[in-house]
């Protein structure tokens, strides 16, 4: 269990890969999520970590927070 | 204008992951966008080349394909994955195809049509226009 200050309802677990993988990860759970549900995406590709905010905010949803890890980080992501 | 049109007329594999990379990422997006493959890149789908890596590339483009630490999705699967996902279309050029004598078949299975330069502007012509 990671310590973490965000609960996640559902987690998309993009590790190993790159852009444009966890994106489309992002946006393949995001399709599937009510209004009010936390995505955590876990990605350890640096450029996704700083590029998937900037969806997240074009496409009106709210970013919680980006978490490092030992190897990856967790961005957390509530549908709205 | 309501999304992007890419005419894709290099064959160089950097290049083609860029496009790729945009077009998924914007189509996922809910973004219209159309590909027009043409020229050296309509080549770049043909099956054999995708299935052997078989591309002329830079260095970046080819630390993507040699690298063992990370899993760089090729442009064929990017594409792929976005038309499950969002509003893109892919056009072959048929006057690529003529040149080598082949048919679409030869190439990998995500066009939704072969055209002409008059067909894909007409398809084109509330997009923005970007020429790779």
């Amino acid at each position: 269990m990671t310590d973490t200050e965000y609960e996640a309802d559902v987690t998309v677990d993009s590790r190993d890969a790159t852009c444009p993988g966890p994106l489309m990860d992002l946006i393949g759970r995001v399709r599937q999520a009510d209004p009010g549900t936390v995505i955590e995406l876990q990605t350890s590709d640096s450029s996704s970590k700083t590029d998937v905010p900037e969806w997240v905010d074009e496409a009106g949803h709210e970013l919680r927070g980006v978490e490092e890890r030992d190897d990856y980080w967790s961005v957390f992501v509530e549908i709205t | 204008m309501t999304g992007y049109a890419f005419v894709l007329a290099s064959g160089r594999l950097e290049r083609l992951q860029a496009v790729g990379n945009i077009a998924s990422i914007a189509a996922a997006s809910e973004i219209p966008v159309a590909v027009f493959a043409t020229m050296d890149g309509l080549e770049a789908f043909d099956t054999d080349r995708v299935e052997s890596l078989n591309f002329e590339m830079g260095p970046v483009a080819e630390a993507m394909v040699t690298s063992d630490d990370v899993e760089v999705p090729l442009f064929t699967e990017s594409l792929a994955r976005a038309k499950e996902l969002g509003p893109i279309s892919l056009y072959a050029c048929e006057l690529s195809m003529d040149a080598l004598d082949k048919e679409i078949d030869e190439y990998a299975d995500l066009f939704d049509d072969v055209l002409g330069v008059s067909g894909f502007l007409k398809r084109a012509d509330d997009k923005q226009v970007v020429f790779v």
